[in-house]
């Protein structure tokens, strides 16, 4: 027993020391110039450049959220000005870093979903982020949305451990990064006062008590106005809130991502605007509380379909926020015989991430097509992760019903 | 399933099967009628499913074959309102078309004292110079592991500053030492450099120009122009060793290119096709065909076919059909345009450029070659002179680039072509049949219909065949089409290796024979016969179909040409390949496969034509071939090397 965990844990080492050594690999390829400026990897809110080009302006005493270029948090501002090497080799390396921390949080909430030290599932899971393209190719472009998603792994690796305040330190610094990760606030409060264990076979009332999340909650609003403080104090205002929350919001930057609201905007009528901005930031809300209600029985499994929900309707969403929903959905494979379409999401997932960097090329390189083409490949990414999202809550409930019996058929009602 | 006794325990699934036969009570239940819908469609889809996929791939072959009928054709129309063809009076006179006859003697005394590139690039230099104009020469070589063509030579160029604009924008008249007869066989374009000098010498006097007009002389054929354009632009090429420009213009919206090889010219033929597929805009065409029969009175062709109609064109090579067939109009118009469409898809397929305009493409210039067919007359400079200042003044007329979605075409005839939506959905519709094919492998790969002996089938009385779920080997059959494509890269190194071009008659064969132990070996490795797992062949043949049909509906945007070529060679192929009854049928089956993946290395000048392209001007037709193609078609080759147990 005890020399076939060592072997477990041996294997586990070098498959994750493989896949460790061959992202280096990548990251000292130097590939970084070259995609730093491509929009399916970053966005205004998460590039490189413009995040260089911010620590530039602070460093020369230029406030930089007064040009309406800079839209990255303070914190960032903070964090990179210290550790951010001067080198390109240096920052592949940092970014890479990221991922590997990410991918040991992924196994780690593996881990304690299952509630054992180690299996043998383990290189399955590290490898699903760190051999993910959508994952590895933002990294490569040094995009912060990397980061972003170390950090959201953290969170909910902290939440499934049950240590409250790590995780809601990680999920308020988050905020500061990307508004839109509110979403993920109630399902991690929720988990930190259940447990990340498996229940989607056997679906039971909530049975922690609701009104420990209040204490939760606090902790995370004393989090989130500590750290807004500390940005308002190293801006030296207020200005930083609508550059970068505001941004969230109000849209003012509409270069093509892979999201869905860039051409929306471009194409709407002023007066329209507010209203549909409106619409959008709700609708990404919306889906909150309906999730958390029907998965009360297993938040983490309601944190990973908001993670879909953000990665395809989020505002400014790159390669890497559908990479992260695909990733996580190796920590589930219980339903993974439940989904019913998995080759043709797939197949969808093919044809976009083909589609998508061909049409943007054809746009604005050599001219040939225009906007709409790329709107129509970024149409087909989303039908994609919309149809991974929706095969995901079909096979979550549908794994409650057990095994189809022969002759008996599963219907939606 | 609704007339099933009840469950044996009272679960979830129970009660819910138990809900929906109370609601059977009721007349019209919503979800068992849905259901029964839904698998009424799902057994008429998968029984037909075979009959659709044959049906798919019928239609998009014979959408082919009718590419080049009249149906599917249009009358051409400019779409950009502000070119206004042929609304000016031309002042290209007899007194110009003498100076461009001066200055061919004196070019033809050159190429008879056999000066080198720089006397020549020095006297058109000083020649521009005369006139007033900045000019200066650019010397260029390029590095290749192909030394079997001199690729270094001089560039000469002059900029007329715009006297009415901000000299923001530009217009490119060039002409290339070597005419693109014979695609650059060394037949000299003297008469289209004299074109050039003595329009330079015409054009200074106006001072209508809104935009600047730069002259280029290149040297060679394409080369030349490929240096000076990169330069230009300030790409960096590690392989070209080129003189930085001295003299500065604006962006180039468009360029025209003029081919004069031969002493007269009958037609003025469009030659349009640029690097890796890329087509002009096509309203710069139509407005220089509008021109060159309004104002210039010349009949225009697609390339230099002569319509069939015409006196000088060719006898008929129709001699196959029987001979009321041959002398029908229809009939001759048909394989007109088939041959048109024909050296179109040689072009555009192979992402050659079939001129030294399709160099202007990568940097988002339009551009096309006005090429003089050679004939004992009736037309000669004056009438080219014409056309060429009244095509420039309608490219003055440019407001913003030339846009709209007028880049997706084929020309059939000069005054008609084909939009996008009447030629796109022959490759899509072989597209769709592969990838049904493919989808129906993997869902044959899930379900195996004989019944394991130790159930009994007897319990359920209403299907007469039981279904059992196996098992999917994924990840072996991706492993395997990771290492093809692997392979692939190897191929392709191998193939660009100077070892590899200076002996190709004696390494072909080897990499051929390289290429096909790799199913051969692949068939060796055993495989466990369990009932509980998928045939692994039939799992690889669902990828590989799947990714063929993904490859080529994608490329069909890129380059239709490529798309219809692949849709040829993998549509049937690997839709056929299967497993035989005789190990000796299932290894001529994969020879076959392997030929049809890596026939390609004997044809020894396409191959080394290919590489050149690849080299110099980053055409990725090889690299195509080598990654995607070749691989696909070995997948399917290890598809043949299994036999039915």
């Amino acid at each position: 027993m005890s020399t076939s965990k060592f072997l477990i844990a041996n294997k586990f080492d070098a498959a994750f020391s493989a896949l460790v050594a061959s992202r280096i690999a990548f990251a000292l390829f130097g590939l970084s110039n070259t995609l730093k400026h491509d929009q399916l990897l970053s966005t205004p809110l998460s590039s490189y450049t413009q995040l260089r080009e911010g620590i530039f302006l602070l460093r020369n005493g230029v406030d930089p959220y007064s040009g309406g270029t800079f839209r990255h948090s303070p914190l960032l501002l903070a964090l990179f000005s210290v550790i951010l090497p001067e080198s390109r080799t240096y920052a592949s390396l940092v970014w890479t870093i990221f991922d590997l921390v990410g991918a040991w949080a992924l196994v780690s909430t593996w881990r304690a979903r299952q509630n054992v030290q180690k299996t043998s599932r383990d290189k399955v899971v590290a490898a699903s982020y760190l051999l993910n393209p959508y994952v590895f190719l933002p990294t490569l472009a040094l995009s912060s949305s990397s980061l972003q998603s170390s950090l959201i792994l953290l969170s909910v690796k902290y939440a499934a451990e049950g240590r409250a305040s790590p995780s809601l330190l990680f999920l308020s610094v988050l905020l500061h990064i990307d508004l839109s990760t509110l979403v993920l606030l109630l399902p991690i409060l929720l988990l930190l006062i259940s447990d990340p264990h498996s229940h989607l076979a056997s679906p039971r009332p909530f049975s922690a008590n609701i009104r420990r999340i209040l204490p939760l909650f606090g902790e995370f609003i004393l989090y989130t106005t500590i750290l807004s403080t500390a940005s308002t104090i190293i801006v030296g205002g207020t200005q930083w809130i609508p550059q970068t929350w505001g941004a969230t919001l109000t849209l003012p930057d509409l270069t093509p991502n892979t999201g869905l609201w860039w051409y929306f905007f471009t194409e709407m009528f002023d007066h329209f605007r507010p209203f549909f901005l409106m619409v959008f930031s709700v609708h990404l809300l919306i889906y909150v509380v309906p999730m958390c209600i029907k998965f009360q029985y297993d938040p983490l499994y309601a944190i990973f379909l908001l993670l879909g929900v953000l990665g395809t309707f989020k505002a400014y969403p790159t390669l890497s926020d559908p990479g992260l929903f695909f990733s996580v959905l190796s920590i589930f494979p219980e339903v993974h015989p439940y989904l019913r379409h998995p080759i043709v999401t797939a197949l969808i997932h093919l044809h976009a991430a083909l589609l998508m960097p061909l049409f943007n090329h054809l746009w604005l390189n050599t001219g040939t097509g225009n906007a709409n083409f790329f709107y129509a490949s970024t149409l087909v990414f989303a039908c994609g992760n919309g149809a991974g999202l929706i095969d995901a809550v079909w096979a979550g409930l549908r794994i409650a019903i057990g095994k189809e019996t022969e002759g008996y058929v599963v219907v939606q009602e | 399933m609704e007339n099933n006794p009840p469950p044996p325990n009272p679960s979830l699934l129970g009660s819910i099967i138990l809900r929906l036969r109370e609601r059977l009570g009721v007349n019209g239940n919503v979800s068992i009628t849905r259901l029964q819908r839904r698998r009424a469609f799902v057994s008429m889809f998968t029984r037909h499913l075979s009959r659709l996929i044959a049906v798919l791939l019928v239609l998009g072959y014979f959408w082919l074959l009718a590419l080049p009928s009249s149906f599917l054709g249009r009358w051409v129309y400019i779409d950009e309102n502000a070119l206004q063809p042929g609304q000016v009076s031309t002042y290209w006179n007899w007194g110009d078309v003498h100076a461009a006859d001066k200055y061919l003697e004196q070019l033809e005394y050159l190429r008879d004292s056999n000066a080198t590139s720089d006397q020549r690039a020095h006297f058109l230099m000083s020649e521009f110079s005369k006139l007033g104009l900045s000019s200066a020469t650019q010397q260029y070589a390029f590095q290749s592991n192909m030394d079997y063509r001199n690729i270094a030579g001089t560039n000469t160029y002059a900029v007329l500053a715009s006297p009415r604009g901000p000299r923001s924008e530009a217009i490119v008249i060039s002409a290339s030492w070597l005419s693109r007869t014979g695609e650059g066989d060394g037949t000299l374009n003297l008469r289209g450099v004299s074109t050039v000098l003595a329009l330079a010498r015409f054009l200074r006097n106006y001072s209508l120009w809104a935009k600047d007009l730069i002259f280029v002389i290149s040297d060679g054929h394409l080369d030349g122009m490929h240096a000076w354009l990169n330069v230009y632009h300030g790409a960096q090429l590690s392989n070209l060793d080129a003189q930085p420009l001295e003299l500065a213009s604006g962006v180039i919206w468009t360029a025209l290119n003029i081919d004069y090889p031969g002493h007269s010219f009958s037609h003025l033929g469009l030659f349009f096709e640029g690097l890796n597929g890329r087509l002009p805009n096509q309203d710069l065409m139509n407005c220089v065909q509008h021109i060159a029969r309004g104002t210039g009175g010349v009949p225009v062709t697609v390339y230099d076919h002569l319509e069939w109609q015409d006196p000088a064109a060719s006898p008929s090579e129709l001699s196959f059909l029987p001979s009321p067939l041959r002398h029908s109009p229809e009939i001759k118009d048909f394989a007109h345009r088939a041959k048109t469409i024909a050296r179109h898809i040689g072009y555009q397929a192979r992402g050659r450029a079939s001129g030294v305009h399709g160099l202007y493409h990568q940097f988002r210039i339009d551009a096309i070659t006005v090429f003089a067919v050679p004939a004992t007359g009736p037309h000669g400079f004056h009438a080219l002179g014409r056309i060429v200042e009244s095509s420039l003044r309608t490219m003055n007329n440019l407001l913003e680039r030339l846009h709209a979605s007028f880049f997706f075409f084929i020309l059939t005839t000069p005054d008609r072509f084909m939009k996008i939506g009447s030629y796109l959905p022959s490759a899509i519709l072989v597209s769709i049949a592969m990838m049904f094919r493919g989808l129906r492998c993997w869902v044959d790969a899930r379900w195996c219909t004989d019944p394991p002996p130790i159930k009994k089938s007897d319990q359920s009385p209403q299907t007469n065949t039981s279904f059992t779920a196996r098992s999917r080997p994924v990840l072996p059959a991706m492993i395997v089409m990771l290492l093809t494509h692997l392979l692939g890269v190897v191929l392709f190194f191998a193939t660009r290796s100077s070892w590899f071009l200076n002996d190709q008659k004696l390494y072909a064969p080897a990499l051929a024979l390289a290429t096909l132990t790799v199913p051969l070996a692949l068939s060796q490795i055993p495989y466990p016969h369990d009932s509980k797992i998928a045939p692994f062949w039939l799992v690889l043949k669902a990828f590989n179909l799947c990714f063929a049909s993904t490859v080529i509906s994608i490329i069909t945007v890129l380059n239709f040409s490529l798309a219809a070529l692949l849709a040829v060679a993998l549509g049937l192929p690997l839709t056929l390949s299967s497993p035989s009854t005789s190990k000796l049928l299932s290894w001529l089956k994969c020879l076959l496969y392997v030929f049809l993946a890596s026939g390609w290395l004997f044809l020894y000048e396409e191959t080394r034509e290919a590489i050149w392209n690849w080299e110099i001007l980053s055409v990725w037709f090889a690299p195509f071939v080598c990654l995607i193609y070749t691989p696909l078609v070995i997948q399917a080759a290890i598809v043949c090397t299994w036999t039915y147990p």
